[in-house]
């Protein structure tokens, strides 16, 4: 059966969030770090009182750069049956943030859950968030720089310079003819030898 | 929001405060803290002041790999996240790139069938690891063996449907990698009937144990409304009395066929917890039971689109064109029609999420992680304060983190 789709011609869309928003069951809103507070101010008084999570994207050659991503979920803390919460609406609001002024006002004090996930998205993406308590980085080490899940890091750092190789005898040492030790060969050999007691194949007894 | 206290480097050290306060660093290597937890309290005699959970120390950077790796070849990592449970992340991410894909409709009903009996075999695993380990903590050590022997006829389970006992990547974009084994359903039988008694002798074992309940009740309360603001989804929300189960809000993989109970406890504590996950895995042996006759029926178990379905080994030797099709799509994977998609299931720990970006390539553009764990371990900063030190392994072991997806 042939598949009814055709395939894009590959890794092209500059901003793959605008294309299919019907595929998602979430409400999707765009806002300007200039309104994300005021947006999410509101979705709380709405009762999008879980906020499920944060995270960050980055789109490079795109203006602005990165996005913020919350989720967000309608649910009331009086719901004491499956019928009272229902299927409840999702929310999720992208915040677009130039990577000029990567700066994003914090929503730690609205809810509590968003004081690690924005510490994530600090560390992970560079994105600073204005108010922020305690703004340092949970997952990497605090002396690590760079901000790891953007695009222009590097999947691998930079090679290691080959370690020496260890001094004692290596079988393939003995092989190559010179180990690391300095050692000939014939010289490694006589020592095994000699450990052995044993007369080195080779030589006048 | 206090400032913070001493960072990690500083932690290792007993400070004392001068105000009769001291500051300790529990972990990271604490047998306690159920993987690689540091959690920094300030304490006044033996009470919990103040609590700074650090995490880090295991960070992989899965999200990473996975956005550099094709999108058949992603779940293999992903699945590396909650360790515990790895089918219901390799479940999520699937059921998040079909949507991508448009092919949700299309996925044969076995296949879900089979995903729903896995993720829920997983579910009563990963609770079995946090009953053992939890009762440890409090010096219960019998009912570890007893939990751990159920957990591990689960894993033979695992085993036998993927060949690996904890990262089978048994689950494919459009289905499953192959159909149930012979003799599977005759064990997943096995297992039912072992697990009523098995969870009699845990329930006498545990969940009466007055020690248990003495330490337990009325310990790590935390209610409905910061509940949510903290962002407790799964076992510990619906221990506050909110009833939210992903299964049961947005059923998926057919999730809305199957009969069972949503647990709830009102009182919010660790006991509470506790019974919400006691309860609930008997709840997911309701939904195996349902299943299981289900699967008696045979029928695909792959998509029938040949973009996304290897052609079946056999035909390998004797087409030129299987061989050419299954080179395309092990070396080059599969395109992905651009577009982000949130997807979330209930995953043992509570509603776990994948938001994933595609840009129309072979590889996914970001996959971001909506960890529960990590959600339902802040929260500790909340619940330990005004408690004792010791209640503080407690607390840790009722929210049931793991660090592979807490740290990703």
């Amino acid at each position: 059966m042939p598949s009814s789709q055709t395939p894009p011609a590959g890794g092209t869309a500059l901003d793959p969030t605008a294309v299919r928003p019907d595929i998602d069951d979430a409400r999707i809103l765009r806002v300007v770090p200039g309104e994300v507070r005021a947006t999410l101010e509101r979705l709380k008084s709405e009762g999008f009182a879980l906020l499920l999570d944060i995270g960050g994207a980055d789109y490079p050659g795109r203006e602005p750069r990165f996005d913020v991503v919350y989720h967000l979920i309608r649910l009331a803390s009086g719901a004491r049956t499956v019928a009272d919460v229902g299927t409840p609406e999702r929310v999720r609001v992208l915040c677009g943030v130039t990577e000029a002024e990567p700066l994003v006002p914090t929503v730690s004090d609205l809810w509590p859950a968003a004081d690690w996930a924005e510490r994530e998205v600090y560390d992970l993406f560079g994105i600073r968030f204005s108010g922020h308590p305690d703004l340092r980085r949970i997952q990497m080490p605090v002396e690590w720089e760079g901000h790891p899940l953007r695009k222009d890091y590097p999947l691998r750092g930079p090679a290691r310079e080959k370690s020496p190789r260890p001094a004692f005898a290596l079988k393939s040492n003995v092989a190559a003819g010179t180990p690391a030790s300095g050692k000939t060969a014939a010289a490694l050999q006589r020592q095994i030898a000699a450990a052995r007691g044993q007369t080195p194949k080779g030589e006048p007894k | 929001m206090t400032t913070p206290l001493a960072p990690p480097s500083h932690g290792l050290d007993i400070v004392d405060t001068g105000d009769g306060r001291m500051i300790i660093s529990m972990g990271p290597q604490h047998p306690s803290t159920h993987g690689v937890l540091q959690v920094i309290t300030e304490l006044e005699g033996e009470t919990v002041v103040r609590a700074d959970p650090e995490i880090g120390y295991l960070h992989t950077g899965i999200e990473k790999s996975a956005e550099n790796l094709f999108w058949t070849q992603a779940s293999t990592v992903i699945e590396r996240m909650d360790y515990l449970s790895p089918l219901s992340n390799a479940c999520c991410f699937i059921m998040g790139v079909e949507r991508l894909l448009g092919i949700t409709n299309d996925i044969p009903v076995r296949a879900q069938q089979a995903r729903v009996m896995l993720c829920e075999l997983h579910r009563i695993a990963s609770h079995c690891v946090w009953l053992g380990t939890g009762g440890i903590d409090l010096g219960a050590i019998s009912g570890f063996f007893y939990a751990f022997d159920l957990r591990e006829r689960i894993l033979d389970l695992t085993e036998l449907s993927g060949g690996a006992r904890m990262h089978p990547n048994y689950l494919r974009i459009g289905g499953l990698r192959d159909d149930l084994p012979a003799g599977f359903l005759g064990k997943v039988d096995e297992l039912i009937a072992m697990y009523y008694p098995r969870m009699r002798e845990l329930r006498a074992l545990l969940q009466k144990n007055p020690i248990l309940q003495d330490r337990m009740i009325d310990v790590g309360i935390i209610n409905a409304d910061d509940a949510i603001a903290w962002g407790l989804t799964g076992p510990s929300l619906r221990a506050t009395g909110v009833p939210y189960d992903v299964r049961r809000a947005f059923p998926y993989s057919g999730y809305e066929q199957y009969e069972f109970d949503v647990v709830t406890r009102t009182e919010g504590d660790a006991y509470a917890r506790f019974m919400v996950r006691l309860d609930e895995m008997d709840q997911s042996m309701r939904i195996i039971e349902q299943v299981r006759k289900q699967l008696e029926a045979p029928g695909p178990v792959m998509i029938a689109d040949t973009k996304f379905a290897p052609p079946p080994k056999e035909t390998i030797a004797l087409s030129m064109e299987a061989l050419i099709h299954h080179f395309k799509i092990v070396s080059e994977s599969f395109r992905v029609p651009p577009g982000d998609v949130y997807q979330a299931i209930e995953g043992p720990r509570g509603e776990l999420g994948y938001y994933i970006v595609s840009n129309g390539d072979n590889r996914p553009w970001r996959v971001r992680t909506r960890p529960p764990s990590m959600y339902n371990l802040q929260v500790l900063k909340k619940i330990a304060v005004g408690e004792y030190i010791a209640d503080m392994v407690v607390m840790i072991g009722s929210l049931d983190p793991v660090f592979g997806e807490v740290d990703r």
